[in-house]
């Protein structure tokens, strides 16, 4: 009864301090694709993604419903990181639809329009916006009404106490400072050259942009404040001020790959316990942050009668277990329905190797010997790291010649009939010494040779229709690292259908008479990158193909552009006129070392660039829902295709081919 | 085939030295080729500089079904049996013109081989079928141009004959230079041209990765023409550098959003 109760007096407070409206919500997943474009178009970096932020605790005023009712500790700020663009999940604290897209755009302008520099937040974001608004002028008018709808949620200056007023004074008058200076209603007359520096260097400190759009605010302030104010601090005081969902994170969870220097200044800005917590990890499944237990390790942390069932949560510090039973703790994961992670203060030894970002010993000094030697791109250092990866071709000895499995035979049969109707299109052979038809140009040139008194003899003067042969050469190229081990549905996994797939594109291509090859790959490290054989260009498809695709098993990771760059190889050895090189994955370039990542991506993205320029079309089939993504950057619009069900994969990969091909 | 003759200067702001470079190829007998994206102003060059030269122009569009003859001339079958029509080489050769080759990969590649001996210090064109073999006079220039974007990359040109020119390469002008062309064909104003060319820049910087082909000069200034024609700034954008750059529905609302960071809806 108590605990009923509490719970409806919860709900209800909850309810009625929350000032969000629902129906005005808008969400990011469904936009994503669309500003991503915006981001790159207005200058922001491409090998960036956008991913949806975590909350921050923010220990700010709140309004004393909130604060009976315990919400609105949480902000979820936009910010940038090497990885990601970062933004709210969902945005639905201002009173319309319009208005919270408008900010999502805001955003994503503000991020776009200069490299990211974790400093000096209330400069950074002043000049952000000046520069913003000078050069975009069609945002003029929505930062002007996304301003007002804000402004009154801020609160009102004069009720707070004095160290906080006066700060929340500076920042409602850095909030409108860079409208007043393009001079209040937003026209297209406006001269856009500005007599201060507008370019925002990355290595540089940017130190006159700043400081200039602090000079201009100062002009406003009165001279008491004004004093208050130097390039990285505002005023301090006791409590945070209320978050700005207009400018980026003061103080953002750092994410693993960055570096950046810890300094006191941002913790000054009000933030400074959030700086602590880490939370930048990808949101894979419905997670649940707690906070971390205080009391002894070891201990139970919760009376028995609160354990209600298996999902509660159970205090185990994991933080230096050594157990390295990866696949059984992901195993156990699935079967939650929600996970409870809190994060601890302190670094294992292994997180800190991480962070100083250093390669592991073992993977930097082995002497690489045996099989094909190629190089690999480092993005960081923008240049090739020469004879870095070993890529071992392997054939796969102990199998069976087998059939085509007996439930692929329906849809073999009819892509093969799809398939002969494709092969090569007729065309009219001219000039033929016998043909169906007179060729008008060959007869007028006899006619024209005769009558000029040559003696020709009168043959080849017709035309036939014959089916020519078609040019080309086509390598598919198949994932087989570790993640294809996953269940797609209750019977099947992903290599089932990778299985699925190749049998069906074989069966259809065996049928057009093109010339193709198939291989698979995975990948432990640098050394070595596997590469299976499963049908050569030269080969036959028959039984001996089909046993060892039969045969395929998932394992271990996908270096990708190391297998791109060897495929590449093998692709340019054909004499063929057009050589296509099909890519089918599960999801992005992953491996134990740095491959992680960015890295990965762009050595997979330079792989590609390599193999175009070399005269290959690759293009890229994906089950991987999130492919959106990151394909665009590394195989262009056109170059890849998302299939969403990956039931269909079988079926759609060789009607591809035909579209490519054709 | 109607002859034709010297035409007015049109308009046509230099980038760099590319005026230079093609009186000078003109009067050393060099053939030409100019590389460059879609709409950037290639054929312009061309047709200004057959009006600064005094030349007449013989322009060919390329496509994949041209052949031979096509270029050089062909029998026709008439009422005393056959006679002979020059095509638009022969026939540029024989005036002392300048022959402009647009798009000359899109032509099959055994087309362009006609090309070769006129190409080199022969300076010749020979007529296979009629036996005639036609001396190019001095003021004979032959220019090619293609657009070395990514889809015609499998189609791109024969070494041989791409080593037989002297080769320039054209990018979008520099923003205050495409501001002034902007300008110029349009007659819009200054402050506009420059939030169009701005637009322009952002567009260009979703190449490959969002777009196959970016928003041209040319694309630039269709928006403009409209925008000064009376139309209103955003539905002009709409109409000449959205919906021409893609097909997909979720690419052109997202390219809207660009162009209304530049426009004000007002």
């Amino acid at each position: 009864m108590e605990e009923q109760v509490g719970a409806i007096w919860h709900r209800l407070i909850t309810r009625w301090a929350d000032d969000r409206d629902p129906a005005a919500a808008v969400a990011l997943a469904p936009q994503q694709s669309r500003l991503a474009l915006l981001f790159r178009a207005l200058g922001g970096d491409p090998g960036l993604r956008i991913e949806s932020a975590d909350a921050t605790t923010m220990n700010h005023r709140r309004r004393w419903l909130q604060r009976l009712a315990g919400s609105h500790q949480q902000v979820v700020l936009a910010w940038l990181d090497e990885r990601a663009l970062r933004l709210p999940a969902v945005i639905d604290h201002l009173p319309s639809r319009d208005l919270n897209w408008a900010l999502y755009r805001w955003l994503v302008a503000l991020a776009a329009v200069a490299p990211w520099q974790p400093r000096h937040w209330l400069a950074g974001n002043l000049a952000r916006t000046r520069l913003l608004l000078q050069r975009f002028p069609g945002l003029r008018e929505s930062y002007q009404q996304l301003l007002t709808a804000h402004l009154s949620q801020r609160p009102d200056p004069a009720t707070l106490p004095p160290l906080e007023g006066q700060r929340e004074r500076i920042i409602q008058a850095a909030l409108q400072q860079p409208l007043l200076e393009i001079g209040g209603s937003p026209t297209i007359g406006e001269p856009l050259a500005l007599s201060e520096p507008t370019i925002w260097n990355r290595s540089a400190d940017n130190e006159p942009l700043l400081s200039s759009a602090l000079a201009m605010l100062k002009h406003r302030l009165d001279p008491v404040e004004a004093d208050q104010l130097t390039i990285d601090l505002l005023p301090t005081a006791p409590r945070a001020a209320t978050p700005l969902p207009l400018w980026l994170h003061p103080a953002p969870p750092r994410s693993q790959g960055d570096r950046v220097p810890l300094s006191d200044s941002e913790g000054d800005q009000g933030a400074r316990d959030s700086a602590a917590q880490e939370a930048a990890d990808q949101r894979r499944r419905q997670a649940q942050r707690v906070e971390q237990p205080e009391q002894e390790r070891g201990l139970l942390a919760l009376r028995m009668e609160n354990i209600l069932s298996w999902g509660e949560m159970v205090s185990v510090d994991r933080s230096l277990d050594d157990e390295e039973d990866l696949q059984r703790a992901e195993q156990m994961a699935q079967d939650m329905e929600q996970l409870a992670v809190a994060r601890q203060q302190r670094r294992t030894a292994s997180r800190l190797r991480f962070d100083l970002d250093l390669p592991a010993a073992a993977s930097d000094d082995l002497p690489l010997g045996g099989g094909i030697l190629l190089p690999e791109w480092d993005w960081q250092r923008a240049a090739l790291r020469p004879r870095f990866c070993r890529v071992q071709p392997l054939l796969a000895s102990d199998t069976q010649p087998q059939p085509l499995p007996p439930h692929l035979r329906r849809s073999a049969h009819r892509l093969r009939q799809q398939f002969q109707l494709l092969a090569p299109a007729r065309v009219w052979h001219r000039a033929q010494p016998e043909g169906c038809d007179i060729d008008l140009d060959s007869w007028l040139r006899h006619l024209t040779d005769r009558a000029a008194g040559h003696n020709v003899a009168a043959d080849r003067l017709y035309r036939e229709m014959r089916s020519g042969s078609r040019d080309l050469a086509c390598l598919l190229l198949a994932d087989l690292s570790l993640s294809t081990d996953t269940f797609i549905d209750d019977e099947r996994r992903v290599i089932d259908v990778i299985r699925d797939t190749l049998l069906l594109f074989g069966e259809s291509l065996a049928a057009t008479g093109d010339r193709f090859a198939i291989y698979g790959f995975s990948s432990r490290r640098r050394d070595p990158v596997r590469l299976h054989l499963l049908k050569g260009f030269s080969e036959r498809y028959s039984d001996h193909v089909r046993g060892r695709i039969a045969a395929i098993k998932p394992g271990y990771y996908t270096r990708l552009g190391a297998a791109i760059r060897y495929t590449t190889r093998l692709l340019l050895e054909q004499g063929s006129g057009r050589r296509l090189l099909l890519l089918l994955t599960d999801g992005k370039p992953n491996d134990l070392d740095q491959y992680e990542g960015r890295y990965g991506i762009e050595d997979t993205r330079m792989a590609v660039r390599e193999a175009r320029r070399a005269g290959l079309e690759p293009f890229c089939v994906t089950i991987d829902r999130r492919g959106n993504d990151y394909l665009p950057h590394l195989f262009g619009s056109g170059g890849y295709v998302v299939i969403h069900k990956p039931s269909q994969l079988p079926a759609r990969l060789p009607l591809l081919y035909a579209r490519l091909a054709g | 085939m109607p002859t034709p003759t010297v035409a007015a200067l049109p308009f046509y702001l230099p980038q760099s030295n590319e005026v230079e470079l093609f009186e000078r190829a003109w009067r050393h007998r060099l053939p030409l080729l100019i590389k460059g994206p879609t709409g950037c102003g290639k054929s312009r060059f061309v047709q200004y500089m057959a009006a600064r030269l005094a030349r007449p122009l013989h322009t060919v569009a390329c496509h994949d079904d041209l052949t031979a003859a096509d270029l050089v001339g062909r029998h026709l079958i008439g009422e005393g049996g056959t006679f002979w029509v020059d095509g638009p080489l022969t026939c540029a050769v024989r005036d002392g013109a300048i022959c402009y080759l647009d798009e000359v990969v899109e032509a099959r590649k055994d087309t362009t081989v006609v090309l070769h001996p006129l190409t080199d210090h022969r300076r010749i064109l020979p007529l296979e079928r009629s036996g005639e073999q036609i001396e190019a006079p001095p003021s004979f220039m032959l220019v090619v141009s293609y657009n070395p974007g990514y889809q015609n990359l499998l189609k791109g040109m024969k070494p041989s004959t791409r080593q037989r020119f002297v080769a320039i390469q054209f990018t979008f002008p520099e923003p205050a230079l495409e501001q002034q062309i902007v300008t110029g064909e349009s007659g819009i104003d200054e402050a506009t041209a420059a939030q169009l060319v701005a637009l322009a820049g952002a567009l260009r910087r979703l190449k490959d990765h969002d777009l196959e082909e970016v928003a041209s000069t040319r694309l630039l200034v269709y928006a403009a023409t409209l925008i000064a024609g009376g139309m209103d700034r955003i539905a002009a954008c709409d109409a000449a550098l959205v919906e021409p750059l893609s097909d997909d529905a979720e690419t052109v609302a997202a390219l809207r959003e660009v162009v209304h960071a530049f426009f004000d809806r007002g």
